[in-house]
Order: C-alpha cells, then structure tokens, then sequence
C-alpha cells in the first residue's frame, strides 16, 4: 500500500528537469513487482505497454478507506485474479497478484479472523505469486498478529512474501518485520522487503532479504536518489516498483527509472537487474512465473471476453489515436 | 447524561437555536424526540443523514462566553468556525439514548461504517461527547489511519477526546501523522503534555529519513523532542542549531531551553539573544 493523501502529505514543488526519453531505453523489458492497477486508467496501461513494462504484480492493499465486511475482501481478490487481470492482458501486459490482509485493517480484529478464513482459497490460484502487501503500519499488536498468521500462511503455500514497510517509525518497524521473518523459520530469500530508503537498504541487503523501492513523487524515493543506491550498492538483490495507486504517482516510474539510470552511466546489465530479472527471481519461487507469456499476452486481441465482458465497447476500435483532438 | 454533558448539551442546543430558522428548528427538535424515544436505529440513521438538507450548512458564530464555557465544560474542546449542520449532528448524537451500552455503541458504530466525508468529520469531531468515553479508543484509532485530510483533522484540530483517551502507542500514531501530512501542531490539544522518549526518538528517526532524501524537517518537531535530550541525539540537535536556518535554528533553541540535559543548555549560552527572545515570549513555540 501506498502512499499518498490527499491533504498535500509533505508536498515539495516540483523540480523542473530533463523531459524523459522513451527512446533511450527502446527494446528494453521492464517488470513492475508493485503497481495498483485497479485504481489507474487504461491509459496508464497502453503508456506502461509502449514504454516495455511486460508484466507486473498487483499487490492487494486497502482501497483507501476501512471495508466494512468479508465481502468486500472476497469481491477484491477475485477481482485482483479475474477482471483485472484480464484488463491487463487487454493491453498486452501479464498481470500477476499477490494475495493478503494488509496491515490497517488488521485493526479490525473481528474483520481480520472473517479474512484469514477466505486467503487459502485465493492464495493457490494460478498467477498469485506471494503473500502480499502484509507487515506493519501503525505497529499494533493486532497487525503483528496477522502478520505471523500470514507468515505461517506462506509458508506453508511455499509462497514468496511481499511487506509493507510503515511510513511512520520506519527503521525500526522495518528492522522487525525482518526480525519476526525470520524468527518464524522463513529463509530471506523469500521475502522482499518493500518501500526502502537510504536509512533501511543496508541492512535489508546484509541480512540477505530482497530490498524493492518505490519511486513514488514528494512521499518515497525519487529516481535520482534510487540512481546513486544502485551506485552504491550495485545491483544485486535490488528492485523498483512504482507502488502507483490512487495517490499522485506514477505508472511509468521503473522506465523512468531505467532512463534514467541510462543517462547517469550505469550498465545495460544492472539496470535489468534492477529493473527486470531480480523481481522475476525473486516471486519466481512461487513457480507461477514464465517469461515466455510475457511475449504470447503481447499480441493482444482486445475482442477477447470475461464472462461476456470486454475492454471494447460497442465496435470501438482497439487502440484510439492519441494525437488526434477528435474522440470518437 | 451525566451533569457536565448535561450542561454542554443545552449550551450547543441554544447556540443551534441562535443559528437557525424555525422550520429547521422544529424539524430537529422532532427528530432529537424521536431519535430520544427509539429502540430501533431508523430515526437516528434518518436524522443524521438529512441535518444538512434542513439546516443548512452556514458557519457558527459564538461569543468569547460561549466559546470560554464549551472550552471549560468539555476540556480545551472548541466549536469555533464549525458549520451549522456539523453542530446540529452532534447535538442529535447527544440524544442517543446510553442507558443500554452495547445498545448505544452499536447505533453510533454503525453512523461511522456508512459515513461519507462530511459525516465522519462530525462523528470524529463529536467523539468528546459521546457516553462511555473509555469505549472510542480503537474508533479513534482507526480514524487516524484515514489519509483524507478533513477526517484527521477533525480529531487532531481542537479534540480533547485523543490526548485524554488514548493509549500511548496511538497517541504517537496521531502526532506521527500529524507531522507526515503537514498538519499544524499548535492546534493538537495535549502535545507537550503527551510528549514521551518513544515518540522523541521515532522522531528523530524520521528527521534523519528526510535529511538522508533531502527533505526539510518540520521544526515542530524538536518541540517533542526537549524533554528527552540526551546522550544518544544530543548531536542532532547540536547539528539544526549550528548550521539550520532561521527558524531551524530557533527551534533547536526552543528545544534547549526546556531541556535538563546540561550540555544543550550549555549550547544555548552562545546565543544570548535567542534565550532573550524565548525569556521575554518573543520567541515560543506557538509563534515560531
């Protein structure tokens, strides 16, 4: 889950700087682990589409105010594994989902034990690839609770782990998570550890976790900083994501990024890493992911239906000339 | 009703009165009385829905009396540029029958799972008033994980409810947030008196996270971290008052002179000027 209010959180004027150029990075492919596509346009997914995003991960989140029953939550994760998905592959993307209680409305103890009953019939579903976003937000014993329930979860299930870490007492709250990981036999390798910082990578790395950044305007990491991490750090481990959701974001922050790490001298090769493989690595232990669908989803054929639903409606044409003023 | 909501609720009741025109006052009278005598949930639910339609939604003017009186009855609480509709919804509130607990909660829970904004804005704001106090806690709690701006303001801005109520760790989420949306911490009743070492130091990590993305800090938030100078971020504080700007540095000086820590109040000595200003109240964390 991510980031933004709407009451203008730590908003910073915008820093006027070069326009971004889609060619330099031309035939590269990029896979964004984090991006909330249920609140972004079909715009978003033709721009992310032309600028090489071949597949994505849809972690479940909150929508941006408490559910009030289990419907609610059974309706959304069939969405993330239905219509969602099939949207996605209307526009040539492979979409994938991660699958969990995420930590606000662990809060809502009544509510959490009703959702926890539900996970197990989605978590097996063809295309979730881990127990996710989970972890800590306001770090109450409730979201601890639910936390290692969803642990033992994935554990069990042999799923990789996506966590959220809290936007408040960051460090420490990032530094448990990890701690309560591992605490419950999990190896490292099967947890990625979400929303990093300067102040959080070092250790994430040294104790063998995947580190994943979301480049996300005025409230995360913008490219700039997330350039001179992978700097510093190298490649290894490290992955970008865009976290878009509802808030001010961006759907085209890991081709940005990638342009950006072009122009700033770092190698071809790392920025696959970051930008590419290294996700794929990681939720790959899932065993739902093969790259090869990457390429079959492209040729999209957008007359395609869900249960009688399509993308189109009534003979529209399936890709509409931007350029033009007219809509028709 | 115990005596004091006794009292607050006829005084909101004859500054409604003051605001507005007979038909509306009528029509809230017969609910309030309807809303008084049901067992079920209907004329409540109704009620509440409906006050802006009736009432409209013009703003509220009370003397320094009243303001002076609500502010005394219902501790540092303030009603000062609330809408008519938002005073008219908490006085109906008020009219929930409390003898049945359980009863009670569970038609006012209810109000807050079927809110829009608006309506949570006034079942937030009216949380001081609610019978058995003790029970909002996780309400209260859950309202600051909102990310709509009016929502947390409404129980950050003038609300006794949080600082008298919460427990510690949500009391710190409040101020947290506060901080992480740029709310104004002057308006937060009970912020120095609730200061504690944890939050100071979840602070200080938080100042520390936005100087390693080169962000500014608000300076507000060495206010919370006075009391708890020590050894472990004396350095911190030292670093904002030797090279911050203006009112960066103001604020390190503000957080050294309420400090015991020796060493801050000795940083404090190099600038004489500054411990004028903060002696003669030119100088406060009110007017920084």
């Amino acid at each position: 889950m991510c980031c933004s209010s709407f009451d203008g959180e730590n908003y910073q004027e915008p820093v006027k700087a070069g326009l971004w150029d889609a060619g330099s990075i031309k035939g590269m492919r990029f896979f964004d682990p984090h991006v909330h596509m249920t609140s972004r346009t079909t715009d978003d997914y033709q721009a992310m589409f032309d600028a090489g995003v071949v597949a994505l991960i849809e972690p479940a989140f909150w929508l941006g105010q408490p559910r009030t029953g289990i419907d609610s939550f059974r309706d959304y994760y069939s969405s993330l594994v239905g219509w969602e998905r099939f949207r996605s592959s209307q526009f040539g993307i492979k979409h994938y989902c991660t699958i969990g209680l995420n930590s606000r409305e662990a809060n809502n103890e009544a509510l959490a034990e009703q959702v926890m009953e539900i996970l197990p019939l989605f978590i097996y579903k063809e295309g979730v690839v881990g127990i996710g976003e989970i972890g800590f937000d306001d770090q109450t014993a409730a979201e601890e609770k639910y936390y290692r329930a969803q642990l033992e979860l994935a554990k069990e299930a042999g799923l990789p782990i996506q966590i959220h870490t809290p936007h408040r007492d960051k460090k420490r709250g990032t530094t448990r998570s990890m701690d309560i990981a591992l605490e419950h036999g999990i190896s490292a390798d099967m947890v990625i550890i979400d929303h990093n910082n300067e102040e959080t990578v070092k250790e994430v790395l040294d104790r063998g976790f995947w580190a994943a950044f979301t480049i996300y305007p005025f409230t995360k990491m913008g490219n700039e900083r997330m350039v001179d991490i992978v700097k510093e750090y190298g490649p290894d481990r490290i992955m970008v994501n865009s976290a878009a959701d509802w808030g001010i974001s961006d759907p085209l922050a890991v081709p940005k990024t990638a342009a950006l790490m072009k122009l700033r001298g770092i190698s071809n090769e790392d920025i696959q890493l970051v930008t590419y493989a290294n996700a794929i690595a990681a939720f790959g232990k899932s065993g739902q992911i093969d790259e090869a669908d990457f390429e079959v989803i492209k040729t999209v054929d957008q007359s395609v239906k869900f249960e009688g639903n399509t993308v189109l409606r009534g003979g529209q044409q399936p890709r509409i000339d931007k350029s033009s003023i007219i809509i028709s | 009703m115990l005596q004091e909501r006794k009292e607050f609720e006829s005084l909101i009741h004859a500054i409604i009165g003051e605001h507005l025109a007979t038909e509306a006052k009528q029509w809230l009278e017969e609910k309030a009385m309807l809303v008084r005598e049901e067992k079920t949930a209907s004329n409540l639910n109704l009620g509440f829905v409906t006050v802006p339609r009736k009432t409209g939604r013009q703003p509220v003017h009370i003397t320094t009396d009243q303001q002076r009186e609500i502010a005394e009855q219902i501790d540092g609480f303030s009603i000062n540029g609330w809408p008519v509709d938002k005073l008219s919804r908490l006085w109906l509130l008020m009219q929930v029958n409390d003898s049945e607990k359980s009863i009670y909660i569970n038609k006012i829970e209810n109000l807050f799972k079927a809110a829009e904004m608006n309506e949570l804005v006034a079942l937030y704001a009216s949380l001081p008033s609610f019978a058995y106090p003790e029970e909002w806690q996780l309400r209260c709690a859950e309202g600051i994980r909102s990310n709509i701006g009016n929502v947390l303001e409404a129980i950050m801005y003038h609300n006794p409810y949080p600082a008298k109520h919460l427990p510690e760790k949500a009391w710190n989420q409040l101020v947290l947030k506060a901080f992480f949306t740029d709310k104004n911490i002057n308006s937060i009743i009970g912020v120095d008196e609730r200061a504690n070492k944890e939050l100071a130091s979840i602070l200080i990590d938080y100042a520390h996270e936005r100087w390693a993305a080169r962000r500014t800090v608000n300076p507000h938030l060495w206010r919370l971290v006075s009391k708890f100078i020590d050894d472990t971020n004396f350095a911190d504080i030292e670093k904002v008052f030797k090279i911050g700007d203006g009112t960066e540095k103001k604020a390190a000086a503000l957080a050294c002179y309420y400090s015991n820590f020796q060493p801050a109040r000795q940083l404090l000595e190099q600038e004489t000027g500054l411990t004028k200003d903060i002696e003669e109240n030119k100088l406060s964390w009110t007017n920084i």
